[in-house]
């Protein structure tokens, strides 16, 4: 018997060379990690949302480091569709890389255009919805956290969207995750990616303001991993495992014990994001530690390990 | 190594990720350590860029013990229960790097570590033989004269840093330097006194007294805002005063680096007298490498319709046109 991981993994219509992918908005538009390795080494790239006009983001500061994390509201800063798809894209298109672009919009008229065009170019693997932006006044998040809304914008993408994998990044601001996943996977969704950043306020005690000029932003690192391993749990347990829907598992992934977790929750891949803050080199530390790891376990595949969760902890 | 003849801009290597051990520390004035670093001989950058710091333990990293170093695996069972990765701050921070030496194959880089915050702090409390986690080098770098002018090199406190790295690079290509540096107190001031700076109350007045401007051959104006050493209030005030006596010869460049409110004040008077006049900013920064959009400032851009855009620090500075920037926003 051969003790070969295949590390290759299937997302929608993506064939992923490995479960690690970059997360929105943590790793630009692909080349900025270019400098600290090879892109092509990566299951996917998820790229930064874009919008279909190019937009500013929000005023400065953007960012703040909490204990163990860190928010943000950048603001859906990018640089539109259309230089996305003639500048940025072919860049991309030169790695060996799956590309999932992200795309954001204050209307479902602007989701559903941006993604008709998006379909049509040939170097688009797959279309994230971002529904799930805490930061923007209008669109992203509502969509995100109204199961008729959702479904709504999601059906008319899924009418725009033929060739590409549609994949739905969820909102971890809901009640229950899970009915938000139902209505994504009912109006056609492809796969599902969570969670996005959790709403937060960091407030400085000195002054009486509130350290963002935007008030609140998306709180992520390793501060939110264990509400996205059970948010991920539980849309594997209520949807995404019986209805054989892939799981994109974001939230705290910095190592690949973290990778491990989110497998056995029931990911069926993950995306890296504030740890390519922390460590740009993370994505290929993951992709070639991951191998050793599914070896040790005696897996052949981290499909092997995709939900693979023991009845109950030790007591 | 590709020398511009003009200006003695050498290209830069693109950023690495390195494990650099901290060879020195040294303490200077009131809560400033400078930390010097053993960096690879090919090492190349340019005054003004920086270095990512991640400030927190690699746990990792193999431990060190007696200088026997342990691998990863244990030979232990494994232990079941919580045993907490993360410990201390999460993203990275900006250093500049300051004086680089260089010895043979061996290249250090000098930085200067002021306490502030758990960041600066973990840097601060690093020892000999620690290795130093640093992505770099990152930015843009100061351009030194095409001529034969007097550079103004405007430093408040750890706005030292670059400054002092530009001041080796400015004497080495000969050109004429004069220094003014500011800090709240005498005691404050992270530099050797050649002798005890005395106080000369609303006079900017050039001396020898600092160190490491002096061994450059560059005389130093000092200022503190409580008047304990060189002239009595903020360094921008010196050199405004010294503006107002004018100049011989061709105008000044000015070179600035330091807290916000210093800049801008260092823009106004490069605007009022038509100086050309380059800063170094300092911002929070998620990421150091253009992905996280966090760093923005706001520059004059009659390109767009608002007739200014956002720029990266990071990556389009930290070292900008002074003349160029919008200051409304920090």
């Amino acid at each position: 018997m051969s003790d070969k991981v295949d590390l290759s993994v299937t997302v929608g219509r993506i064939r992923m060379k490995n479960p690690i992918a970059t997360a929105s908005g943590c790793s630009g538009y692909g080349e900025e990690l270019a400098a600290f390795f090879d892109p092509s080494i990566l299951g996917a790239i998820v790229t930064k949302s874009i919008t279909l006009a190019p937009c500013e983001g929000h005023p400065p500061p953007r960012l703040a480091e909490t204990r163990a994390g860190m928010l943000n509201a950048i603001g859906l800063a990018n640089v539109g569709l259309e230089a996305f798809l003639n500048e940025k894209l072919p860049a991309l298109a030169q790695y060996d890389v799956p590309v999932i672009v992200s795309v954001a919009g204050s209307t479902q008229e602007e989701y559903v255009e941006a993604a008709r065009a998006l379909d049509a170019a040939t170097d688009v693997a797959g279309i994230e919805l971002n529904v799930s932006c805490p930061n923007v006044e209008k669109g992203g998040m509502e969509f995100g956290v109204d199961a008729r809304l959702l479904a709504g914008l999601v059906e008319a993408a899924r009418q725009e969207v033929s060739r590409a994998t549609l994949i739905v990044k969820l909102s971890p601001n809901v009640t229950d995750i899970a009915s938000m996943a139902r209505a994504a996977v009912d109006a056609g969704a492809d796969a599902l990616s969570l969670i996005n950043t959790l709403r937060g306020l960091a407030v400085d005690p000195w002054t009486g303001r509130p350290v963002l000029t935007n008030v609140t932003g998306g709180l992520s690192g390793p501060a939110i991993k264990p509400v996205a391993l059970y948010m991920v749990r539980r849309v594997w347990e209520e949807v995404a495992g019986p209805r054989g829907v892939a799981i994109m598992g974001l939230g705290g992934i910095q190592f690949v014990e973290d990778v491990l977790e989110f497998l056995r929750a029931g990911a069926t891949c993950v995306a890296v994001g504030t740890a390519n803050f922390i460590n740009p080199e993370t994505g290929r530390e993951l992709v070639e530690g991951l191998g050793e790891a599914l070896r040790k376990l005696g897996c052949r595949s981290p499909r092997d390990l995709v939900g693979a969760l023991e009845a109950g902890g030790k007591t | 190594m590709k020398a511009d003849a003009a200006t003695g801009n050498v290209n830069v290597l693109p950023a690495r990720r390195l494990k650099l051990p901290v060879l020195d520390r040294r303490h200077a004035g009131r809560e400033f350590v400078w930390l010097t670093l053993e960096a690879p001989a090919d090492w190349r950058s340019l005054p003004g860029q920086f270095v990512n710091v991640l400030c927190m333990p690699d746990e990792h990293a193999p431990a060190a013990t007696d200088g026997r170093v342990l691998d990863g695996e244990s030979v232990w069972p494994r232990t079941e229960g919580l045993e907490l990765a993360q410990p201390g701050p999460i993203v990275r921070r900006p250093y500049s790097i300051s004086r680089i030496r260089r010895e043979g194959d061996r290249v250090r880089l000098i930085l200067l570590v002021q306490r502030r915050g758990a960041g600066s702090r973990f840097l601060q409390e690093q020892p000999v033989g620690a290795a130093l986690d640093v992505v770099g080098p990152l930015g843009t770098y100061f351009t030194p004269p095409t001529d034969e002018r007097l550079c103004v090199l405007v430093s408040g406190g750890c706005g030292l840093a670059p400054i002092l790295g530009l001041a080796d690079r400015l004497a080495a290509l000969g050109k004429p330097c004069l220094s003014f540096f500011g800090c709240p107190t005498a005691a404050a001031m992270p530099v050797t006194f050649r002798t005890p700076p005395a106080a000369t109350r609303d006079r900017p007045e050039a001396t020898e007294a600092i160190e490491e401007f002096a061994a450059a051959g560059i005389p130093t104006v000092l200022a503190t805002d409580d008047g304990s050493a060189g002239f009595g209030g903020p360094v921008t005030a010196a050199l405004e005063t010294w503006l107002g006596e004018g100049w011989n010869g061709r105008p000044p460049a000015l070179y600035g680096c330091g807290p916000e409110p210093m800049l801008k004040a260092l823009a106004k008077l490069a605007e009022a007298h038509d100086l050309p006049c380059q800063v170094s900013l300092e911002r929070y920064m998620g990421c150091g490498v253009g992905v996280c959009l966090s760093c923005v400032a706001k520059r004059r851009d009659p390109a767009s319709n608002k007739g200014w855009t956002y720029f990266l620090t990071c990556r389009d500075g930290p070292v900008v046109d002074a003349r160029e920037m919008i200051w409304d926003e920090t």
